[in-house]
């Protein structure tokens, strides 16, 4: 398939965002907005496996480079790439569609880097692009959150930039190939640190449920499919089989739905539960056994689909309504009941009901470690998805869709477009659940799992219902109440507010108090000792060298007179001094 | 269809219950006869082991972590506004 012709996926996304504008000219945006990622998802497969390969500056990049574990990524990223925007159609904003589209470049050219440069590139695309979907919601919470997230980025790509630099200091090499754990130094750590913060580990995890929340409807249900998974295909591409990311992966799966748990906000629980996915794509990685591997791609493939139905679903309710808070919501399923019936697929997907995506792809993470005889990471591994049930499978769908109140609300349904996009993700989300072979088959290693064993539903059948159970025991005390949680990033938001209480307050006071005192002390001592240095310059230098040139021009004069010109007078003048010497001589 | 489906269950809390409890059972029961020889660890052969890591887990996680935000983490909507 060499002889085919193809083009770039990122370069593709890149033309076609700068051509949106002319098409929008010509009233077809929305052809365009489809024509594109459509050519993208068809075309990935004739990629050759080796391409745009450049040398520059003495750096060779590599722009494309696919193998199998690229292959699914750029599958599940082309065809979310078309949801997206189709679930975006009836945006009329340009600038909308460029941003989501060049954030999926930098996503795909991501994905498809063969060097750390380009690599550096695409990410820092992916970083830029993105946080004008923040800034498109055009509201003051919103500026401050990309701006947040700008920084935090920012700084990440730094500590990337850094650890790539100490990389090539070590071994000028700069080919993004796997890394063996007991080879890795400080600036293999330092690339993992770049990687992890866009993967939403925590620590450094609070600048996505600080972010997604506050971005447009379409931007979010962009946002959440990207980023993260961008960054569990680098981890699997550079990292996989580090111990840390393991256990900090396992870590991540209960965090993010311990807040999924009490968030309010339908879009603050949906982005606390990216946390709580994502972890288990990163504890496969860390785990880093071929099943482990193939299991983090497989949830990571499904993990897309079904995060970005609830983000749409939670979304058209939030077209329709204006709000997102769940405290404000309940018994919409009279008036919105298709975007119900999606979002109810989502949520179940995502809890592992069988015949559908999620039992499919988690369970093999969770039988991985399992298989590895790491049975602290499979128990909790376990407990996220008991908790993953109870915040997005019943707690959401409860409180925004039937509820113990019904809120009064009469919206309509969400608009034709959306609706699609909503049914081709729940599709995928059903269609990949009957027959997960179509995904198995995609993955990085020779799958051999059998997710329907008689076993793995008991488990699942015991683990829901129970859970489920639970639910109904508690429910009034899952009521939602309207406040929002702290997280880490306290300490920068926090931080940032004394920092700047610190310069307006006590730096402020120093940097006035020196530049009194050097206006009262320090001008006067100045000018004094200008005063002292002219006088100086007038009496001392002025003198002394006025003087010396007089008495040149004195010396001058006197020699002048001496020279006389006549020979006579000269020959009298040796002779006499001739005389004087020899007489100093023979007296001593 | 679907809105008459759900508002005819909502109006009939009791059988929905009844309905879950039967589904309970069923899973129980279901639980007798799976074939258990890839075992990954004790609690696998266990009957009914995940049923009381589900419950024993989601209760423990609502408590712990609606407990962790009312005593500490729960704020205000706009407390960094202030």
């Amino acid at each position: 398939m060499t002889s085919s012709i193809f083009m770039h996926p990122a370069a593709l996304f890149i033309v076609g965002a700068l051509l949106l504008p002319l098409f929008k000219k010509f009233n077809a945006q929305k052809i365009w907005l489809v024509v594109v990622p459509l050519l993208a998802f068809l075309q990935i497969r004739y990629l050759p496996q080796s391409f745009g390969v450049v040398e520059w500056l003495g750096f060779k990049l590599q722009f494309g480079r696919v193998d199998q574990l690229t292959m699914v990524f750029l599958h599940v990223f082309t065809l979310m790439a078309l949801i997206g925007s189709i679930f975006g159609l009836h945006v009329k904003e340009s600038g909308q569609h460029i941003a989501a589209w060049l954030y999926v470049a930098g996503s795909l050219g991501t994905t498809l880097a063969g060097d750390y440069l380009t690599v550096f590139i695409f990410w820092e695309l992916m970083a830029f692009a993105s946080v004008f979907l923040v800034w498109y919601r055009k509201k003051k919470r919103s500026i401050e959150a990309g701006f947040r997230y700008l920084l935090v980025h920012t700084f990440g790509g730094l500590v990337l930039l850094g650890g790539i630099f100490l990389r090539y200091q070590n071994g000028h090499d700069l080919s993004f190939e796997l890394i063996a754990p007991d080879a890795a130094g400080l600036a293999e750590y330092l690339i993992m640190i770049g990687f992890m913060l866009n993967a939403a580990v925590p620590p450094i995890h609070a600048w996505l449920p600080d972010a997604y929340p506050e971005a447009t409807v379409t931007g979010a249900v962009f946002m959440c499919a990207f980023t993260t998974k961008t960054a569990v295909y680098v981890l699997a591409r550079g990292f996989a089989g580090f111990e840390a990311l393991a256990i900090l992966g396992a870590i991540m799966t209960l965090y993010g739905v311990g807040y999924a748990v009490i968030e309010n906000d339908a879009r603050r629980i949906l982005a606390y539960h990216i946390v709580s996915q994502v972890g288990y794509m990163v504890c496969g990685v860390g785990i880093g056994t071929e099943m482990a591997i193939n299991g983090a791609c497989a949830h990571a493939y499904a993990h897309i689909l079904y995060k970005a139905l609830l983000f749409m679903g939670v979304g058209s309710v939030l077209e329709m309504t204006g709000r997102s808070k769940l405290n404000e919501l309940g018994g919409l399923y009279k008036y919105m009941p298709l975007s119900m019936i999606f979002t109810v697929i989502g949520g179940i997907a995502i809890s592992g009901f069988p015949l559908t995506s999620g039992f499919v792809s988690k369970s093999m993470i969770i039988a991985a470690a399992g298989n590895n005889h790491q049975l602290i990471l499979m128990l909790m591994l376990s407990l996220a998805a008991v908790g993953t049930f109870l915040s997005v499978g019943i707690k959401l769908p409860y409180f925004i869709w039937f509820g113990p109140k019904d809120s009064g609300l009469q919206p309509k349904e969400a608009c034709w477009n959306m609706q699609l996009g909503m049914f081709m993700a729940a599709f995928m989300c059903i269609f990949l659940g009957v027959y997960p072979d179509y995904l198995y088959n995609m993955l990085p290693y020779a799958v051999d799992y059998h997710p329907y064993s008689s076993y793995h539903l008991t488990e699942t059948f015991h683990l829901l219902g129970f859970t489920g159970l639970g639910f109904y025991i508690m429910v009034k005390y899952l009521k939602p109440h309207d406040v929002s949680n702290l997280d880490l990033d306290w300490f920068y938001r926090r931080g940032a507010g004394w920092f700047m209480w610190l310069a307006r307050n006590p730096i402020h006071a120093v940097n006035e108090w020196v530049s009194n005192v050097y206006q009262t002390v320090g001008l006067r001592f100045t000018m004094a000792a200008a005063r002292a240095l002219s006088w100086f310059d007038w009496e001392g230098i002025d003198w002394a060298l006025d003087g010396s040139a007089k008495g040149f021009i004195k010396g001058g004069e006197q020699v002048r007179q001496f020279q006389t010109g006549k020979l006579q007078h000269y020959i009298g003048a040796a002779v006499g001094l001739l005389f004087l010497v020899l007489i100093v001589v023979v007296l001593i | 269809m679907i809105v008459h489906v759900i508002t005819y269950l909502r109006e009939r809390p009791a059988m929905l219950k009844w309905l879950f409890m039967a589904y309970l059972a069923f899973a129980l029961v279901f639980d007798f006869f799976a074939d258990r020889h890839h075992a990954h660890f004790w609690g696998d052969n266990i009957i009914g082991f995940w049923a009381i890591f589900g419950l024993i887990g989601c209760l423990l996680m609502i408590v712990f972590c609606k407990g962790l935000s009312h005593v500490w983490l729960e704020r205000d909507t706009d407390y960094y506004d202030k």
